[in-house]
């Protein structure tokens, strides 16, 4: 399989300061890959260098076969972290106008932007000035303009940012079509469900450093799996089982039932056991895998902390 | 090359959409239709018609005064007729240009000839040169226009030499009309009685009844009676003081009075005298730059001299509108983050061509709509004052001048463009804007100021050491054009111009890269020389 995108060894650095330090992953090219990390993680700053908009202060990028993206750039779509549009021109003018910019006739331009509007059941707003636009809409005819020119790589900043869950999932909508023709899709976000739903693989970067790289079931599989419980009387007995390292009041709010976190080779049906063994009753016991929520927060949660601290 | 394209095109329909730029357009016309009109207006209603109480207690005193006012109204008359019959007769105005001497002695024998005739009962023949109508006002002898008789005579002549068909002409107000006392005031009461009497109305808290109207009372004149012999001050009461037409003309008619006197008993003839005052050394003038036989210099020539002046002002236009569009649209595409998309998609440098250029176009479809505007309306209004305007351009449109211009406008255009979409890319609102263009206004005020000064002097050591300032090369080389400046300068400078365009389109290009990513507080001058080092971000 070939790749969309690849990243070696790549560093930039602003004075002393490593926005991005040594990160290196692959995309192959027809698959979703979320790109993660927390604020300030240095994701904007990759994106951008795999554009080309910024370049590496050492290492390298090669995009679609290519060393350097510009050389590639009406084969890519880019929707940046923070949206914007021109206040003045109508949804269509806009989509047609960055289109052009990719090499696309005008006359096609404007007729793939009504086309691209209609789909995404924007119609009724193809005239309307942007600046008329509510900010979810804008967002919308946003991503629309980064792929109105068929690019066969779309690389999309916090594309779910500042849309209301209809429209996120029109945004997935969007993404699983790109796929579903081929194209290879990169998006970040640090909203770990998204990733989780659409994403073949995930590139997880902490304070510009690689945390993670792989499928996302190997991400979950970086956690041990926890076992639910809910019994009478039995706080003290769960402390003293084997295998398990820690005990906390389950996240889901249910009342009364406590989380236990057992080491990686620790059976939980062996678990299960010691508790008929021990004669107390249980009315709850389930064994959940991770999700990719807590294996972020596991993989960053310290750098992200020290991140808004400073 | 196709992406330049794109932006500019995208540059230019939106800025041709916005508001800004129609009324830029439209007020242009405007104000020059306004520039026409007002001067017109104002000669005519500007200054109103005064009203004059006159008391004098020596009666020639009084005559002469009054003799003169009659004179000045006589001679606004003849000049608003002139003017009529100027704009009348279309071919007139056209020789006037060429001829700017004036053979007064011929002028006198023909209208002596003319009024001749007029005696007779034929007004055939026209005593006037046509060329020389509008320069007639001043040489024709205050006698001539205080003979009722001649004057009339004279009036209807003028009249004769309108086409048929021409409109009817309408006599102007009167500058000053005489307006008797009060009723129960006679010439008998003293000063102080008339001042008395007449105070509420010169303080303008009451209309003076004149002839069955009530009228502004502008003056009361009391001139004394000893005026003539011992010169005693003549009281002059009035609550305009900008306004001193009339109180001139009392004392100069005095004055040639009492000079006359003075003459007459020195034994000196004051007929000799005004004869000999009216003796004048004129000059013919010659430019070495033209071809042997053609040297005399005429009015278009001196056009031609400052033809460069009016294209330092288009320039100048162009650079301050097309600077606010470039700063408005770079800051709007930074401030959206439109930028980014744009950037992974073209070049910056691709962006920087297309937005300069884009807005340029912008620039010369305002200007050109601007000049056909302003040619519509000066032929509309043709009138004496537009010919030179019309002529104006005709002597632009030689071409070493047209060629020289077109560069000039060109590069100095460049490069002040570049500097702006410079400043553009590194401030995120207008405000932070406004602190970077304040120094550069300051530069581009300075070849407004010398613009005067440019033309009496163009090959001087200022024009010449300016010239090599690249901001100014293009406004200071352009008002020199005229003037033949050394060709060794010539393409000096505009070498000189060439290369600081390249260097700050280098400049700013370098800038742009960085100063469009960048967010927060604009950076200081020294983070700004270390960005024209550094390399690609």
């Amino acid at each position: 399989m070939t790749t969309a995108i690849e990243m070696n060894h790549v560093v930039k650095t602003y004075g002393d300061f490593r926005a991005v330090d040594d990160v290196s992953f692959s995309v192959n090219e027809g698959t979703i890959c979320g790109f993660l990390g927390p604020n300030g993680a240095g994701k904007t700053t990759s994106i951008r260098m795999i554009l080309d908009i910024l370049r590496p202060t050492s290492g390298s990028i090669e995009v679609l076969g290519h060393p350097v993206a510009s050389q590639v750039r009406d084969r890519i779509g880019y929707l940046p972290e923070e949206k914007g549009l021109y206040k003045k021109m109508t949804a269509t003018a806009v989509i047609a106008y960055f289109a052009t910019l990719k090499g696309v006739p005008s006359s096609v331009a404007r007729e793939k932007a009504r086309e691209l509007l209609d789909r995404y059941g924007l119609s009724a707003f193809k005239d309307h000035k942007c600046e008329a636009l509510s900010k979810g809409m804008g967002q919308k005819v946003q991503v629309l303009a980064s792929i109105a020119h068929d690019p066969d790589l779309v690389i999309l900043d916090e594309p779910f940012s500042g849309l209301d869950p209809v429209n996120q999932e029109v945004m997935e909508e969007v993404i699983q079509d790109l796929k579903s023709r081929g194209k290879t899709v990169l998006f970040s976000t640090h909203v770990m469900s998204h990733a989780e739903r659409i994403c073949e693989s995930i590139v997880v970067i902490a304070a510009g450093k690689m945390a993670f790289h792989g499928s996302v079931e190997e991400a979950r599989n970086l956690l041990p799996s926890r076992v639910r419980v809910r019994g009478d009387d039995i706080s003290d007995l769960v402390l003293r089982l084997p295998g398990v390292q820690s005990v906390k009041p389950s996240a889901d709010g249910r009342a009364d039932v406590l989380e236990l976190h057992i080491s990686d080779d620790t059976d939980p049906q062996l678990l299960l056991k010691q508790f008929f063994d021990s004669g107390k009753s249980l009315d709850t016991f389930e064994v959940v895998q991770p999700d990719l929520h807590e294996v972020f927060v596991h993989l960053v949660g310290e750098d992200a902390r020290e991140a808004a601290d400073r | 090359m196709m992406r330049i394209y794109r932006v500019a095109q995208r540059e230019y329909l939106e800025n041709v959409k916005t508001k800004g730029f129609w009324i830029g357009i439209l007020l242009f016309p405007v104000m020059i239709w306004l520039m026409v009109e007002v001067p017109k207006f104002l000669e005519e209603k500007g200054i109103p018609t005064r009203h004059v109480a006159i008391v004098s207690r020596d009666a020639e005193a009084g005559e002469l005064a009054r003799q003169r006012l009659t004179l000045l109204n006589r001679q606004k008359v003849l000049q608003a007729l002139q003017q009529h019959i100027a704009e009348a007769t279309e071919s007139q105005r056209k020789e006037m240009l060429e001829e700017q001497e004036i053979d007064a002695a011929a002028l006198l024998d023909r209208l002596e000839e003319g009024l001749e005739q007029m005696s007779q009962g034929s007004a055939e023949i026209n005593p006037f040169n046509p060329k020389q109508l509008v320069d007639i006002g001043d040489l024709i002898p205050d006698e001539y226009l205080l003979n009722d008789g001649q004057w009339l005579a004279m009036r209807n002549l003028l009249l004769n030499q309108l086409p048929k068909g021409s409109p009817e002409f309408v006599e102007p107000d009167p500058r000053f009309i005489e307006v008797g006392l009060l009723p129960g005031l006679t010439d008998m009461a003293t000063d102080a009685e008339i001042e008395t009497a007449l105070r509420p109305y010169l303080r303008a808290e009451k209309l003076y009844p004149a002839s069955g109207r009530n009228v502004d009372l502008f003056a009361l004149v009391l001139i004394p009676e000893n005026v003539l012999s011992e010169k005693e001050p003549i009281r002059f009461w009035s609550s305009n003081l900008a306004d001193t037409d009339l109180l001139d003309a009392i004392t100069d008619s005095l004055t040639d009075r009492v000079r006359q006197m003075e003459y007459d008993s020195r034994g000196i003839s004051s007929s000799e005298v005004k004869e000999i005052a009216q003796i004048r050394v004129r000059s013919n003038n010659f430019n070495p730059n033209k071809q042997e036989g053609e040297e005399k210099v005429g009015i278009r020539d001196r056009i031609r001299q400052y033809a460069p002046v009016g294209f330092v002002y288009l320039l100048w236009i162009a650079i301050f509108t097309v600077a606010q569009m470039l700063l408005n649209n770079t800051i709007e595409e930074k401030s959206n983050r439109i930028i980014e998309v744009l950037l992974s998609s073209v070049t910056t440098n691709e962006l920087l061509l297309g937005k300069v250029l884009g807005v340029a176009a912008v620039g010369v479809t305002m200007q050109l709509a601007w000049i056909g505007s302003m040619l519509g309306i000066l032929r509309l209004k043709a009138g004496p004052g537009a010919e030179w305007v019309v002529d104006l351009l005709a002597a632009v449109v030689s071409p070493e001048l047209l060629i020289g211009f077109l560069f000039y406008f060109v590069t100095g255009y460049l490069f002040y463009a570049f500097l702006f979409a410079g400043i553009g890319s590194i401030c995120n609102t207008i405000k932070e804007a406004q602190n970077f263009m304040s120094p550069m206004m300051l530069i581009l005020m300075v070849p407004l100021g010398t613009m005067v000064f440019i033309p009496n002097d163009p090959n001087g050591t200022i024009a010449t050491v300016m010239s090599w300032v690249p901001p100014w090369t293009p406004f200071i080389m352009m008002n020199r054009m005229a003037a033949s400046p050394p060709m060794g300068e010539i393409v000096g400078t505009g070498i000189m111009l060439l290369i600081s365009v390249i260097f700050v389109f280098w400049m700013s290009a370098k800038i742009f890269r960085i100063g469009v990513l960048r967010t927060g507080q604009p950076p200081k001058f020294l983070e700004l020389l270390g960005w024209l080092k550094s390399s690609r971000p």
